[in-house]
This record gives C-alpha cells, sequence and structure tokens, in this order.
C-alpha cells in the first residue's frame, strides 16, 4: 500500500499532466464526435442517395475496424495524404500528434454516434413528425423543437456510454506517443521499474473520471424525466 | 344552407402506391362553414383523401386547389397547412411541451404571436373544450378524449379556414367517444368548416351538412345526411350502412 502512495506523490506532476491529457482528449473528442455524430445521422436518414450511402460505408467501415488501426491509418497516413499538420510545441505537449489523436479519435466516434443518434430519432413516433408538419411548421424546426428533444430521451443513455467508452479508448492514443495517462503509466514504469504501481494508480485516476461522467448524466436522465 | 364561397376544389385526385391505385379521380368542392363526414368501409382511401389535402400525402394527380392556390410540394406549403389544421386518429400532442405549450407553440412560432396573447386565447379554447385546469399538465398525464380535445384546441390556436378531422374517435375508449364528439359539435355550430372522416354514423347524420360515401377509392355517393343515409338507390351503401346502423 505504501508503495502505491509512495509513487503517486511522487510522480504526482506526471500523472497530473498525463490526466490533463487525457481529460483534452476526451472533451474534444466527445464535442466533435458528437457534431460529426450528429450531421452523419442527418446524412444516413437524408433524402439524397449519395448521402446515405456515404453514411453507410462509413459508419460500417469504422465500427468494423480497429480503433487501434485507425489511429495509426490517421497519424501516418495524414503526412502522405500531404496534410501536414505542423509540428507545434504548447509547453511540453506536441500539437501535432495530439490533434492527430483526436482526430483519429473523433473520426472513430462519430460512427457509434451516428448510429445511436440515428436510432434515437427513428424511435420517435411519426405521428410526431406529422402533427408537427400539418401545424405549418418547418421541416427543420420540426425536427430541431419537436423531434430532436424526444429523441435526446431516448439517446442520452447510449450517448453517456459512448462517452465513457471514448475516454477508456483514448488511452490506445499512448501508441503515437501523446503522454496521456495511460502513456505516463508507461514512463513511471520505465522510471520506477515498477509495472504494479503506476498501472494501478492509472486505472483507478480513469475509473474516477469516468464516474464522474456517469454522475453527472445520470443527473442529467432524471432531469429529462419530467414529462 | 346558403351557398358560400368554394374555398377548397379537388378534381381528379388520384394516388398509387405503386401499382396499387388507393384514390380513382375524385372531385368535391369543400364551401366555406360546411360540414363533410367522409364514411365508407375500411380500406376505401378515406384516410388518404383526406391526408392529400394537406400533403401528408403525396399525390399522384390531379389538382387540390385552395382559395385558387395548387396545394403541391412546393415554398407555399407550410403557409397552406397553417391554413389547414389537422386532428389525428391518435392526437399526436407533443409530449415534451405542457398542453399549453402545445397549443401556443405554433402560433408563436408561425404566426408570431406575443407570448401573453397566445396564452391569452389558448386559455380561452381549452375553456371551450372543457380543460381550463389542465393548462400546466403534460399530455401523458391526460386521458384519451381529454388529449383529443387539447388537440382540437391546438389545431384551432392558429385559427385554420378549414378543421380536417382524421377518425378522432377510433383510438378512444368508447366512454371517450361523446366527450370528442361534443367538441366538435359545438364547434360545427360556429361556422368552422369541417372535414370529418369518422365512423361515427350518428355523427355523419346529425351534424355533417353533406356526407361522401367512399369505397375502393372514389366518392360513391355524395349528398345531404338525408339524401346519403335514407334515400340512397346504390346498394354498396345500403350494404354498408346495414352493417353500422
Amino acid at each position: 500500500m505504501n508503495s502505491f502512495i509512495n509513487v503517486a506523490v511522487k510522480y504526482r506532476a506526471l500523472l497530473l499532466g498525463g490526466a490533463k491529457i487525457t481529460l483534452i482528449v476526451s472533451a474534444f473528442t466527445i464535442l466533435f464526435g458528437l457534431i460529426f455524430g450528429i450531421l452523419m445521422a442527418l446524412m444516413k436518414m437524408s433524402k439524397i442517395r449519395p448521402f446515405r450511402y456515404f453514411a453507410n460505408v462509413y459508419v460500417e467501415f469504422i465500427r468494423g475496424t480497429p480503433v487501434l488501426v485507425q489511429i495509426f491509418l490517421v497519424y501516418y497516413g495524414l503526412p502522405m495524404m500531404g496534410v501536414e499538420i505542423p509540428s507545434l510545441m504548447l509547453g511540453d505537449v506536441d500539437i501535432s500528434r495530439l490533434l492527430s489523436g483526436i482526430l483519429a479519435l473523433v473520426i472513430n466516434s462519430t460512427a457509434y454516434n451516428c448510429e445511436i443518434v440515428r436510432a434515437g430519432i427513428q424511435s420517435v413516433n411519426h405521428g410526431q413528425t406529422e402533427g408537427a408538419l400539418a401545424l405549418g411548421l418547418s421541416p427543420v424546426r420540426t425536427m430541431t423543437a419537436i423531434i430532436f428533444p424526444q429523441a435526446m430521451k431516448n439517446i442520452l443513455p447510449s450517448l453517456g456510454n459512448e462517452f465513457i467508452t471514448i475516454i477508456k479508448t483514448s488511452s490506445q492514443i499512448s501508441v503515437i506517443g501523446i503522454a496521456d495517462l495511460m502513456y505516463t503509466a508507461d514512463t513511471i514504469r520505465g522510471i520506477s521499474f515498477k509495472p504494479m504501481e503506476p498501472l494501478v494508480i492509472v486505472a483507478i485516476i480513469y475509473f474516477i473520471i469516468t464516474e464522474c461522467i456517469s454522475f453527472i448524466l445520470r443527473r442529467i436522465e432524471k432531469r429529462m424525466k419530467v414529462y | 344552407m346558403a351557398e358560400t364561397e368554394v374555398i377548397l376544389t379537388i378534381r381528379n385526385l388520384t394516388k398509387n402506391y405503386n401499382t396499387l391505385s388507393v384514390l380513382k379521380k375524385i372531385d368535391l368542392d369543400v364551401r366555406k362553414g360546411e360540414v363533410i363526414a367522409i364514411i365508407g368501409p375500411s380500406g376505401s382511401g378515406k384516410s388518404t383523401f383526406l391526408r392529400c389535402i394537406n400533403a401528408m400525402e403525396q399525390v399522384s394527380g390531379g389538382s387540390i386547389e385552395f382559395h385558387g392556390t395548387q396545394i403541391v410540394k412546393q415554398k407555399n406549403l407550410q403557409q397552406i397547412r397553417a391554413e389547414i389544421g389537422m386532428v389525428f386518429q391518435h392526437f399526436n400532442l407533443f409530449p415534451h411541451m405542457t398542453v399549453l405549450k402545445n397549443i401556443t407553440y405554433a402560433p408563436m412560432k408561425i404566426r408570431k404571436t406575443p407570448r401573453e396573447e397566445a396564452e391569452k386565447s389558448a386559455m380561452e379554447l381549452l375553456r371551450k373544450v372543457g380543460l381550463e385546469d389542465k393548462s400546466g399538465v403534460y399530455p401523458d398525464t391526460l386521458s384519451g378524449g381529454q388529449q383529443q380535445r387539447v388537440a382540437i384546441a391546438r389545431a384551432l390556436a392558429m385559427k385554420p379556414e378549414i378543421l380536417l378531422f382524421d377518425e378522432p374517435t377510433s383510438a378512444l375508449d368508447p366512454e371517450m367517444v361523446g366527450e370528442v364528439l361534443n367538441v366538435m359539435k359545438k364547434l360545427a355550430t360556429t361556422g368552422m368548416t369541417m372535414l370529418v372522416v369518422t365512423h361515427e354514423m350518428g355523427f355523419a347524420r346529425e351534424v355533417a351538412d353533406k356526407v361522401a360515401f367512399m369505397d375502393e377509392g372514389r366518392i360513391m355517393e355524395y349528398g345531404s345526411p338525408k339524401q346519403v343515409f335514407e334515400e340512397t338507390e346504390n346498394e354498396r351503401v345500403k350494404a354498408f350502412l346495414r352493417k353500422m346502423l
């Protein structure tokens, strides 16, 4: 027990730095993954066939390949495709690596969010759309004011799951040298020659983060149960 | 009834689902203040016909003119839908809005009615349908009959010129049919133009000015309730009425 506390105290700066990176990566992935997930869901339900095809292929491909492969594909693939993220250091954080890590995770999470949002929207009774359109509401307002708020109730629990998955999955971007929590555990193991301690500490930190998210989402779900 | 202005003109209306022809050349004139009951066996195309009028269904051919303007999928569709109210079999109230907001939402967003005014007239409508004490609750806490009365109030809040009723009492428990029909009867006496698809023969007979009997996608018989219910020579109408009455 003592040895755990010793490691935690001794390397607290490293651990906090790693936790910060994990939180930043997760926050951006959750935010943009959600935005693009909603857009992708709209494409998948679109009347325009190419949009539907694109969304279908995208979702199937991303869901059918390992996230680790996707991370490497983005990391090595982008420069090869001529997309050069300028090498930029902010303090001791390598922004270009961070960006390609976040991008890979966003690409991944978009596919899952797309399915969650689509299922949620389609679970709303079609009568709601007709009721709104019959009153003279525009299709856009029907979607945003009538359908989406109701879909949210169905979407939120699955979305919460996805957010937690993102936080855990973000540990995989350590393979491209992003100094997140997982990377920190490796680093500490290398310095201290203790494999167990940093891993257990990092696991606890991951758990605390995901529990916080769960707690917040449970509160939001409760508030949405008014009707 | 004195001949009033024709506000809805339907000519040669057809509707196909792939190769299945649901509506076959329907003609109908709707005059201001008329209450027209559309009756007929299930699958005769009554609801489809009604739903074509506010473009809930896309028509396959023919024309529907509202005050001389074609109703088609185009820019005027939203404006026309605002003038043509619809009451659905399953109410379709918005469950995430209170009764009051259900009624005020469309007038505030589309007519740009100020909130105070919208809420005042909503309360008035709720009084008319006997639910003024329910303004603050969510629809799910109401009975079917109450929900349908709210739905009527919601449609009326847009001050439509015509109100379409798509089997408004078919999804209700028998003991609640009466309260909804009463609201509709009261509405009919105010000069509201109403098209009512219904299986309530009593309503068609007592309240409607005109009755349209539909079968196999056509209007087979059209006239006053007396003409359709008592004087018809059409065997199909007779057979249907024998079963219903």
